[in-house]
């Protein structure tokens, strides 16, 4: 292994950064969850990079991993349907029209 | 310095064993479509008692070679789409991963494209990146009918991958690893895993017959016949490349099916010579594949198609009630009795005797309630609308 | 011969996969190639992890998220079509703000990144399936059944919630 293990937490770093820069910027909702998933991603990355560094043999970092699959299935199928359900209501997924609990 | 086979650099022969593999696949893949369109005819045309082509060439056996000149010479009709980049993409998402599937499948001893210890892990990978292909398809048709087609597709693809994973765990049960020449290594002579977990292997293959939309699976490309399916805006050589795609998905799960269950590269007089022994396993392995690919053929011609609804509950309500009994009963029974398959082995074929005993049991009750229901409704239909 | 240069460039490109899809998935205006990029993104991450020796969660990567998260993302899409819009009108009323924030923030995190300086160790013989899979049913099988719950809940909740009321 010539690569340092640092060039990929940069990488899950900037992937990361830029999934919340997208949940901050973007106005809608699918959208927001897409950029949700790229975060999760650049966590797992981080995980893997950092089990490796250690050398852990019972690979306790992978493990993480498999959860946040899972978990990450969960919330995007949850997701989506709590989106689908408020376009039901109103034909709309624009977040930032989405304020009838504001004040 | 290592040396490898022919004098080559390991690294290079890696390389180029990998470029190897490819192109066998591809003109596999591409052949064994043609070959695969020609018996089709010819066998749904024996069975229903007419003679099938017989006018191109002997016994019509160039009948696929105008066929693709035709498509190839087709208009390449463009609709007023919404995504010209997914129409164009989508028969390459279909396509990829069943050309990429060939490189795990154990062909020979020691014929294999790359020997991942994921071997099946990959497969099932590959497996579900179809979905998204067929998905693409439906939308990119700019057409509520094919939009609907492929996202039913999708969702019979994506639920009948349950089943197909449970029975292929099933066997890995027994094996102890994903490796598939380890698999196909640990079986030999009469003992195949088919005889020892044959329910596993029933409920592949009817998953199986519902991953590559065959028949009486088909109802996603059957609708373009009747309405409009994914594939209703594609014509000439793209439409060929969704049906290679499938002729070629089918020879995979074939193959996964011989290699898991029957032996895979097994037969008579394999070990006699280091060259020629290999070569009759590639033989006896694609016999033994073909055999699926006939069956495959011979359901086609045979069953009606099930409605969506069928469809979907057959998967829920009973391959995946049954493929996690069996893969329960089978843990459980090589947990119990370490180094022994005959407990698991008896198991299994009493689930399978009760499983085809079940099911005309079950379809009976149903039967009676559905006619029970329907009376009902009707009584109460024929009392309401009694004029006042 | 040593091809190590090879993992080098296999990096690179892998890297510019995922900051590109990523990229585009932030900045992208047609929804649908906004998705497609992500799937993009997912399995750069893939290669990814079969660099680092993972190959396991590289295939696992590859089956949840290009192969079931992205067909909800895209069902997602389809099912809710918006009106043509100008550019300006994608982003949320905050946009200078929450970039004012995240930059230096981002900017000092990868810098950080850098300091970690060792490679990676060797990746063990076999592949990590076999550590992979004793680890998580003998030592985490509790939150392996955990798991296996959350998913029902999540499931029966989606389904709950997509329900349209029967109109009796």
């Amino acid at each position: 292994m010539t690569i340092p293990v640092g060039a990929f937490i940069a990488v899950s770093s900037i992937l990361f950064f830029l999934g919340v820069t997208g949940v901050l910027v973007r106005r809608n909702a699918v959208v927001i969850l897409m950029c949700v998933e790229l975060m999760l991603n650049a966590a797992n990355l981080a995980l893997v990079a950092f089990s490796r560094r250690a050398g852990s043999v019972d690979e306790r970092g992978s493990v993480f991993v498999v959860f946040v699959f899972v978990i990450a299935a969960a919330e995007v199928a949850v997701g989506l349907a709590i989106v689908l359900a408020a376009y039901r209501n109103r034909p709309t997924v624009d977040v930032d029209e989405v304020h009838a609990m504001k004040g | 310095m290592v040396v490898g086979p022919f004098g080559l650099d390991p690294a290079i022969w890696a390389v180029l064993r990998l470029i190897i593999a490819i192109a066998l696949a591809a003109g596999l893949v591409f052949n064994g479509a043609l070959a695969q369109i020609y018996l089709e005819r010819k066998i749904q045309a024996i069975i229903q008692d007419r003679v099938g082509p017989i006018h191109t060439g002997p016994w019509g056996l160039l009948q696929t070679f105008a066929d693709a000149i035709k498509l190839l010479g087709k208009e390449d009709i463009r609709a007023r789409l919404t995504d010209h980049w997914f129409f164009l993409a989508a028969p390459a998402i279909v396509f990829s991963p069943m050309l990429a599937s060939y490189v795990v499948i154990p062909f020979a001893p020691g014929v294999v494209g790359a020997d991942l210890n994921i071997g099946l892990l990959y497969l099932t990978t590959l497996g579900s990146m179809t979905v998204l292909g067929i998905v693409l398809a439906g939308w990119a048709s700019n057409n509520k009918y094919s939009l609907i087609g492929g996202l039913r597709s999708a969702g019979q693809l994506i639920s009948y991958e349950v089943p197909q994973i449970l029975s292929l765990v099933t066997v890995v049960l027994l094996v102890g690893s994903l490796s598939l020449t380890k698999i196909v290594d640990g079986q030999g002579g009469w003992h195949v895993y088919g005889l020892i977990v044959p329910l596993a292997f029933v409920t592949y293959f009817i998953a199986g017959l519902a991953e590559t939309n065959r028949v009486p699976f088909d109802l996603p490309e059957a609708e373009s016949e009747l309405v409009a399916g994914f594939l209703t805006e594609y014509s000439g050589m793209r439409w060929g490349l969704f049906f290679v795609a499938e002729y070629g998905e089918v020879t995979v799960v074939a193959s996964i099916i011989t290699t898991l269950w029957f032996g895979g590269w097994h037969g008579p007089f394999t070990d006699i010579h280091p060259l020629l022994g290999p070569a009759l396993g590639v033989l006896w392995f694609t016999l033994k594949t073909y055999f699926f690919v006939l069956v495959f053929m011979w359901i086609r011609a045979t069953l009606p198609r099930f409605r969506i609804d069928q469809l979907m509950s057959l998967c829920w309500k009973l391959l995946i009630p049954v493929t996690l009994l069996n893969l329960m009963v089978t843990a459980v029974l090589l947990l119990a009795f370490p180094g022994t398959h005959v407990p698991v082995a008896i198991a299994n074929w009493l689930m399978l005797g009760g499983v085809m005993l079940l099911i005309p049991f079950l379809q009976k009750r149903r039967l009676i309630a559905l006619r029970q229901r329907l009376e009902t409704r009707r009584l109460a239909l024929a009392t309401a609308e009694r004029p006042r | 011969m040593s091809y190590d240069f090879l993992e080098t460039i296999l990096f690179a490109l892998l890297t510019i996969g995922i900051v590109g899809g990523a990229v585009g998935v932030v900045f992208l205006n047609r929804i649908t190639g906004a998705a497609l990029l992500m799937a993009f993104t997912f399995l750069c991450n893939a290669g990814m992890f079969v660099l680092l020796g993972a190959e396991t969660i590289a295939a696992f990567q590859v089956l949840i998220y290009v192969g079931a998260i992205t067909v909800l993302i895209l069902y997602g899409v389809m099912f809710t079509p918006q009106q043509h819009r100008p550019y300006a009108l994608f982003f949320q009323k905050q946009t200078p703000w929450a970039a004012l924030f995240v930059a230096p923030i981002a900017i000092f995190v990868a810098l950080f990144a850098f300091s970690f300086r060792d490679s990676a160790h060797p990746t063990p013989r076999g592949g990590d399936l076999v550590p992979l899979a004793t680890s998580v049913f003998k030592d985490f099988a509790f939150p392996f059944e955990v798991a296996s719950v959350l998913l029902l809940a999540a499931m029966i909740g989606a389904i709950v919630l997509v329900k349209r009321d029967e109109d009796e």
